[in-house]
């Protein structure tokens, strides 16, 4: 797992070499893997895996959005709103176009509609020179509000349509919308790591100025990201509804905190320049395979939260770099 | 090859520049000195495409050119190497090399890594650099970041079918000796296919890499000479437009130090870093270090401040043992730290100066009901007054004062703090002329006052000038104590001995 | 006292943004000048309007604003107790005390100061659902007309007693609660617990808390599925969100219909699951009467119809009347209300009081 665009510089063969702090993450997941298997009943197998699976699926391709956000320095607060609108359109278009094209134009209708909030985000983010975290603040309120409005905060079901195939089609023991997350993840990391574009995330995140001074086209990038952020939050919203069977305002609630710390705890710092798509992932994986393990140990609710808690500071404080940081805030 | 015809500059209604005209020929080295302030970055950022101008014109081989932003300037083959690092640390030494410039390595939609990486080689080899391009630029040294970012100006030959135009901005200060010489020798051999502007507060290096040499002083061209006609006084006298003290370090006012210790340190070491020093630091007394890169001098200042903590040895200060652990108890036992970063390290920019000022002393702002910015300005004033510190108001965030100001201000902090013994970390970093001159009456008054004083210094002959005394470090032991008395200052080459 | 100037303007927070967008809504609703001596402002203060029982909440109380003419407002928390304290107080203000308010307290405690505010601007007030054990009515007379629950305990309990008929009497099952802290979490949390203890030989696996949310409710039934396999013989459910959650998570493991699992709240999925034989019961609680009734209580009492003070402990503290929805019923259930609008009748105002509520 590098910890940049770039190759990282270790010779073979040299212990001291290997990037043992890029790679504390997933050392985490594995250490945690390994005491679950071994004090919780069923953890280790493949059914209980295939679960995992499925509870990750919709919160990596919200994290995987993020992180396109977070890689250029940025913040997107708008997880919920964007999830909420797009997921009423997919349910409303799902219910108002009969047949297996219902469920087609539901996901296309998910999908454009957060493309559409992330790249209004992104305009107004660019073009009003307003910090992300604000811009992002209120789209997530308009996004929600919009949501509302749609469906006067009731909830549309979809339980007969095809769209539900995603979560109830299974191939190779898992649920379709598991294959479409990983597909959604590997095409995210080819962007980030073998185009321009993705290249030029790091390049704003590490340091704007000297981008734009060097021709990188800032304000080009900065709205593709949030576009490509809400259509990730779109196709979380399609995964959703396929799996609830219903769309409406609430699905994303409790979203955003959930995948901005899963990036985190990857590895992917909030200051920008560092982690990734990669990196994000495996920190989804950490946080669904602890909640799953606290119930199969039958931690009690009330700690659940305080673990979750415990978790981000120590998988924080296990993979920073702190040396190259003068001052912490 | 380049022309800037009466370029003017207003910035509001400052005029920063006033009608300069200058002219770069092939394979030339040209020149730049001035004070801060006269114009000489304002000029650069035309030339460089960072800033339009709002009077003149700018020709690139006999044509008039617009330069709307950095990239046309980069397509027209002007590139600058910038004074402040300019590489982006998380990337890559390649991706920074062609940061903005990677269309070409694009194929069928993702970036070829290899051909980039060979590319890569080739510029670096062009500087003479040997690193792995796929290390990330935060990990090289600044004098390794120094030569990507001339690899990078330089990789504009790839694209430009003309010869290249260079702006280097005090390349140098951030380098040291050896380092220099190998700039200066790759630019000499660069010569053929690009021609240099090279700005610098240093006057003996322009003078000694340039084939010509403008001067300018308050937002106009004073002077244009070849260099070797030149010496830095004459340079001096131009800036400055004055007659120069011919005591540039204020040798005469060097006074006896006194009796009394303010620092003793006996054996002290850190792993990997030095070891066993031992040294006396008497009250009112200068004591000068030096040493390359690596002689373990910046980390015996960390650790004499508190940022770190030795391995073996043990310091005292007023016959107590003096041993911090956090800067915080450095400070209050009397310590202050002059840091070689002012701008991150030494002042909080967006503050005014009376903020600055009481930083360390905060009870110095304080009235019986809490902070009085009243108290606080008046203390600003008051400096203002006796450091001669120019600045609009005491308002006034220190961003916006000219670097020897800052330094006056990083100075005042420590003294309303009641410092008894001072470390100065390149105290004259980026500052012009006139201002060092007024850095280094300061650091005699604080002599007199029995202030102690351990100087790291940018130059040699600095550290020579200003210290009562000197240790040279190398490779992490000192290996010379040379006594440097007014009037019997140590020859520059009997020192480098020690050094290497 | 500051001495320095701030880097970058103060950064907005999400209350400080909702509460001056609430303050706009309820200014700009009620823009009608308080001229209308007789016709006071009708204001429902619910959670949200994101979730479908608070949207239809919200239809009962505009239903009820429609049919006498008056104008109407709606205040959301947001989960946020200071935000639903301070918009009524704006609302209060903005009305000089000509209102009348029904409110869902976002927490106990918030129900004090909001009553205290209405009596003092003169408004008239009823609560819902949240309030202190030792805040009553008939200490406010006559402005506090009185406050409305339903027994979350009774039915809780009257939900998990479907389960167990439906398992004979014997088996593991698992519940999911809400918030933890909400007074009708605890209450039917109570109730479960009660008949339980009535059925020994039924066991209580796990209880898990899925914050009213169907997305939690599904992780949290998937683990379980790994931890206790076919030993899960029912699923109960505090809400229908959750319920629906957890019949989704079956679902996808094509365990739908299998074991049988109650909801709470009555919402249309919910009914339309038990029609179909994939939950085992829900109850509704009729947001709609809440949202009505909740206004038109208060407002006779305004315009005299009669005087709380006159009234007996039982309607001014009281249980309303709930459906138990179960397989036996849902089909009139879901011709009654679901294919159709339900005719109210805004002037019985007591038809559904079942009982005083326990003072504990």
């Amino acid at each position: 797992m590098t910890a940049a665009a770039g190759e990282s510089a270790a010779p073979p063969g040299r212990l001291a070499r290997v990037p043992w702090r890029a790679m504390a993450p997933l050392l985490v997941l594995a250490g945690l893997c390994l005491v679950l298997g071994l004090v919780a009943p069923n953890f280790a197998t493949t059914g209980n895996f295939g679960r995992i699976a499925t509870s990750a699926a919709v919160p990596a391709v919200l994290t995987i959005g993020a992180t396109l956000v977070i890689l250029m320095g940025g913040i997107d607060l708008s997880i919920e709103g964007a999830m909420a609108v797009a997921a009423v359109a997919a349910a409303l278009v799902v219910v108002a176009v009969p047949g297996p094209w219902g469920a087609v134009a539901g996901a296309a209708a998910a999908l454009a509609t957060g493309a559409a909030l992330g790249a209004t985000s992104g305009l107004l983010h660019v073009g009003l020179r307003a910090p992300s975290f604000m811009i992002t603040l209120g789209m997530w309120f308009i996004g929600l509000g919009l949501a509302i409005w749609l469906v006067g905060g009731g909830t549309v079901s979809v339980r007969d349509s095809e769209l539900r195939s995603l979560a109830l089609v299974r191939i190779g023991g898992l649920p379709l919308s598991v294959w479409v997350a990983l597909g959604a993840v590997l095409l995210a990391w080819v962007v980030q790591s073998r185009t321009r574009f993705g290249r030029a995330l790091y390049a704003i995140g590490g340091g704007e100025d000297l981008a734009v001074q060097s021709g990188v086209p800032v304000g080009r990038v900065k709205i593709m990201a949030f576009a490509l952020a809400g259509l990730c939050y779109g196709l979380g919203a399609v995964l959703a509804v396929a799996q609830l069977g219903q769309g409406n305002a609430e699905i994303g609630e409790g979203r955003l905190f959930a995948a901005v710390s899963a990036a985190v705890v990857g590895g992917t710092s909030l200051l920008g320049g560092h982690g990734g798509v990669l990196h994000s992932l495996v920190g989804v994986i950490i946080v669904v395979v602890l909640s799953n393990g606290m119930i199969l140990l039958g931690v009690p609710p009330y700690l659940q939260q305080a673990v979750q808690g415990l978790l981000i500071i120590i998988a924080v404080a296990v993979s920073l770099d702190r040396r190259g940081q003068g001052l912490v805030k | 090859m380049l022309i800037g015809e009466n370029l003017r500059k207003s910035y509001g209604n400052v005029e920063a520049l006033r009608g300069v005209s200058l002219e770069v020929r092939p394979g030339e080295v040209v020149g730049l000195v001035g004070e801060n302030g006269a114009g000489k970055s304002t000029l650069m950022r035309l030339l460089a495409g960072t800033q339009r101008p709002t009077g003149g014109r700018i020709l690139r081989d006999g044509q008039p050119v617009t330069l709307a932003s950095p990239r046309d300037a980069n397509a027209l083959g002007i590139a600058m190497v910038f004074q402040e690092q300019s590489l982006i640390p998380n990337l890559s030494v390649a991706e920074n090399l062609f940061l903005g410039q990677d269309r070409g390595f694009v194929r069928s939609g993702l970036i070829d890594r290899r051909a980039m990486r060979e590319a890569a080689l080739r510029h670096l080899a062009k500087v003479g650099l040997d690193v792995n391009p796929g290390r990330r630029a935060g990990e090289l040294s600044f004098a390794q970041r120094q030569m990507v970012e001339l690899a990078k100006a330089l990789a504009l030959e790839d694209r430009v079918e003309r010869d290249l135009v260079i702006l280097l901005d005090e390349p140098t200060s951030v380098l040291e000796q050896a380092e220099i010489d190998l700039l200066f020798a790759r630019v000499r051999a660069l010569r053929s296919r690009a021609s240099f502007i090279f700005v610098s507060h240093r006057l003996d290096e322009v003078l000694a890499i340039s084939d010509r040499v403008y001067v300018m002083r308050d937002g106009a061209m004073v002077a244009e000479a070849q260099a070797s006609e030149m010496t830095p006084t004459e340079l001096h006298r131009m800036m400055v437009g004055r007659g120069v003290r011919t005591e540039y370090y204020l040798e005469s006012r060097q006074a006896p130090p006194r009796e009394e210790v303010a620092l003793s340190v006996r054996g002290l070491g850190k792993r990997k870093a030095f070891q066993d020093v031992s040294f006396d630091l008497h009250q009112g007394e200068v004591l000068g270090l030096a040493g390359v890169i690596g002689s373990g001098r910046e980390d015996l200042i960390r650790i004499l401040f508190g940022f770190e903590r030795p391995d073996a040895g043990r310091m005292d200060i007023g016959g107590r043992v003096y041993a911090p652990r956090s800067p915080a108890e450095a400070v209050a036992r009397g310590l202050g730290f002059v840091p070689s970063e002012r701008r991150t390290e030494g002042l909080v920019m967006t503050l005014p100066l009376g903020a600055n000022i009481t930083l360390a002393r905060i009870r110095a702002a304080m009235a019986p009901w809490g902070l009085s910015r009243r108290r606080e300005r008046a203390l600003a004033r008051e400096w203002i007054d006796r450091l001669a510190i120019r600045a609009p108001s005491p308002d006034t965030p220190c961003r916006h004062l000219s670097g020897g100001n800052q330094q006056k201000v990083v100075l005042a902090k420590w003294r309303t703090a009641g410092s008894r013994l001072l470390i100065l970390d390149h105290p004259t970093r980026g500052i012009d002329v006139g201002a060092k001159e007024e850095v280094f009456r300061l650091v005699r008054d604080l002599s007199d006052e029995g202030v102690a004083i351990l100087l790291v210094a940018d130059t040699l002959e600095e550290t020579i000038g200003l210290s009562h005394r000197m240790l040279v470090m190398r490779d992490g032991v000192v290996s010379a104590e040379l006594p440097a008395p007014a009037g019997g200052k140590p020859d520059q080459v009997r020192v480098v001995e020690h050094m290497v | 006292m500051t001495i320095w100037q701030p880097a970058r303007p103060g950064l907005l927070r999400r209350r400080t943004l909702l509460q001056g967008m609430a303050g706009f809504a309820a200014l700009a609703a009620t823009g009608r000048p308080a001229r209308a001596q007789d016709m006071p402002t009708l204001v429902n203060s619910i959670r949200s309007l994101s979730n479908p029982y608070h949207a239809t909440w919200n239809q009962g109380g505009e239903a009820f604003a429609a049919a006498i003419g008056a104008p109407y407002v709606t205040l959301v928390t947001e989960g946020d107790s200071e935000k639903g304290i301070a918009d009524i107080r704006a609302i209060l203000q903005s009305t000089g005390g000509n209102a009348v308010i029904n409110v869902d307290p976002n927490d106990a405690p918030d129900a004090r100061p909001i009553v205290e505010a209405a009596v003092a601007a003169g408004a008239h007030v009823l609560t819902q659902w949240n309030k202190p054990a030792d805040l009553h009515p008939w200490d406010f007379n006559p402005n506090y007309v009185a406050h409305v629950s339903f027994d979350g305990v009774e039915y809780g309990g009257r939900t998990a007693q479907v389960l167990i008929d439906a398992i004979g009497g014997a088996g593991g099952i698992v519940a999911l609660g809400g918030i933890l802290s909400n007074t009708a979490a605890i209450d039917r949390r109570t109730g479960l617990d009660a008949t339980l203890a009535a059925n020994p030989n039924v066991q209580l696996l796990d209880f898990q808390v899925a914050d009213w949310q169907s997305g939690k409710a599904f992780d949290t039934t998937s683990a379980w599925l790994t931890r206790f396999g076919p030993d899960i013989k029912a699923i109960w459910a505090a809400n229908d969100d959750m319920a629906i959650g957890a019949l989704e998570a079956l679902r996808a493991e094509g365990l739908q219909g299998q074991i049988p699992i109650t909801g709470i709240d009555g919402i249309q999925t919910a009914v339309e699951a038990v029609r179909a034989g994939e939950m085992a019961a829900t109850v509704f609680w009729d947001p709609f009467w809440q949202g009505a009734m909740g206004l038109s209580i208060p407002y006779h009492a305004r315009t005299g119809t009669f005087d709380p003070a006159a009234e007996p402990p039982e309607h001014r503290e009281f249980y309303g009347a709930a459906t138990v929805v179960t397989s036996e019923n849902a089909e009139a259930f879901y011709n009654e209300h679901i294919a159709a609008t339900p005719e109210m009748d805004f002037e019985d105002l007591w038809g559904r009081v079942s009982g005083q509520i326990r003072q504990s």
